[in-house]
């Protein structure tokens, strides 16, 4: 996953992520265990998340 | 009487339940998968935590949003949280917590000031009552009153806790509409099952009276007819209604409303939605073996440099965190020019934390920050704007439409109960 300047860093991404794969610390950032599986689009509120090309 | 609600917030799910309860035919829709806002849990390594909120209501079982809870029929237990403490520091002109420290009583504030301070707080609590103090911000009233500078340090730990606002921030009458709320309706609560235990209870009420709650929706357009609201577009597909209750803030509310605000007509309404300045937030979740806070009130933490105050719910209901383990939730104000430094705020945090719990072991769960688009409120405490809009049967309800002297949730709920006043008489 992949964020843009939406992201407020709330975290709510990271709790729907069944890879546990995304860390907040001011903004949400996949780490190497991210599948791309676009779980977490819909769950940001503030349509932060880039859907993967 | 057909009633859309945009928004299953707090705010929404309320207004919902309470109208789908009088008899209106109601719907819901919400954007996102799931129901509840920044009030709602997150399940997280076997912690409940929060989308927003910290499992905590600020008047407990006797404030308005217990109140509007039992006038909607919702099942809701809210259990009274111990006495608020303050952690000060052992000796007094110590800066910090490095060398030691002591909690106080919340009530007991005052007995770290001078005697002659004291004797002029003692009156003040009387006379304040009665003539209550206006027209400037609570760290200029306090500064007229009483020269110390604890005062302002436990004014900015409160405000920051309660409004994530500083004194210099908060109005002074909006101060004193809280503390009369906290001497008519008493102190914080948590519910059992955290915020998700209020959602599901409204959500049960809603589906009850016939009421439908639809996720993954998104609102596109409200439609108004000769100036009143007329119904919504949602997905593509247009919904009537004779009343709209939008969850989403007035600026949000007003995009919606498109080409039907006029430039001319509404100009004072649009310059106002300028003026509104959301707050903003960071939440550091800790995961203990043992207790941190030890008690189910609120530790507010005026010497720290950037927490205000923790609060420790499992100490409540535990299964909040898996067993045997404690859910601790810190919260530190974010300053409007410090919203592009969240990174290096939420390190002073971490370093506070370290400080106020120096001899425990914690694990740091997740950090969670508030701003802008998703804020802590979207109008920050005491400048509200109330529930109207330009037009009639359009409401809107939720943290950018508070009432006056409502802490955080407590002030959805007087301002949801403003809107069904108007709607129900």
């Amino acid at each position: 996953m992949k964020t843009n300047d939406n992201c407020v860093g709330c975290g709510q991404c990271a709790s729907f992520c069944k890879m546990g794969a995304i860390e907040v610390r001011g903004k949400a950032r996949a780490t190497d265990a991210c599948v791309e599986c676009g779980m977490c689009i819909p769950y940001c509120p503030v349509k932060a998340i880039e859907v993967p090309a | 009487m057909k009633t859309i609600v945009i928004g299953a917030g707090l705010g929404g799910l309320l207004s919902a339940a309470r109208l789908s309860k009088a008899g209106h035919e109601v719907e819901v829709f919400e954007r996102l998968p799931i129901t509840g806002g920044r009030f709602t849990n997150l399940s997280y390594k076997g912690f409940q935590l929060s989308s927003g909120a910290f499992h905590m209501l600020p008047n407990g079982p006797g404030g308005p949003l217990a109140q509007l809870l039992r006038e909607a029929g919702a099942s809701v237990d809210i259990v009274r949280s111990d006495m608020t403490t303050v952690r000060v520091p052992l000796k007094k002109g110590n800066s910090d917590y490095v060398k030691g420290f002591k909690d106080i009583s919340f009530s007991d504030f005052s007995s770290l000031l001078s005697y002659k301070d004291r004797m002029k707080i003692a009156l003040l609590i009387v006379s304040t009552r009665k003539n209550r103090p206006s027209g400037s911000t609570l760290q200029a009233w306090i500064k007229t009153q009483v020269n110390d500078e604890w005062l302002i340090k436990f004014a900015d730990s409160f405000c920051g806790w309660a409004l994530s606002l500083k004194s210099d921030e908060v109005p002074v009458e909006e101060i004193f509409e809280i503390i009369e709320n906290m001497y008519r309706f008493g102190g914080p609560g948590v519910p059992i099952g955290g915020c998700k235990g209020i959602i599901d209870a409204l959500e049960t009420v809603i589906l009850a009276n016939g009421g439908k709650i639809h996720t993954g929706q998104e609102v596109s357009k409200i439609l108004v007819e000769n100036g009143k609201a007329a119904g919504i577009v949602a997905e593509g597909k247009k919904h009537d209604a004779d009343l709209v209750i939008s969850n989403l803030g007035h600026a949000a509310t007003a995009l919606l409303c498109g080409e039907a605000l006029s430039k001319e007509a509404n100009a004072a309404y649009l310059k106002m939605l300028k003026s509104l300045r959301p707050s903003a937030g960071i939440k550091i979740c800790l995961a203990a073996d043992e207790p941190l806070v030890g008690h189910s009130g609120v530790l507010l933490t005026p010497y720290s440099r950037r927490i205000n105050g923790i609060n420790e719910v499992t100490q409540v209901d535990p299964k909040l965190a898996p067993p045997g383990k404690h859910l601790t939730m810190c919260h530190q104000y974010v300053a409007p020019e410090n919203v592009k430094n969240l990174e290096s705020e939420i390190e002073m945090g971490l370093a506070d934390v370290k400080e106020i719990f120096p001899d425990k072991r914690y694990e740091v769960l997740l950090i969670q920050s508030y701003h802008d688009e998703w804020p802590v409120n979207r109008a920050a405490s005491g400048t509200d704007p109330g529930n109207e809009t330009p037009f009639s049967g359009l409401y809107v309800v939720g943290d950018g439409a508070k009432g006056k002297g409502g802490i955080e949730v407590e002030g959805v709920a007087l301002g949801v109960a403003s809107v069904l006043g108007k709607i129900l008489s």
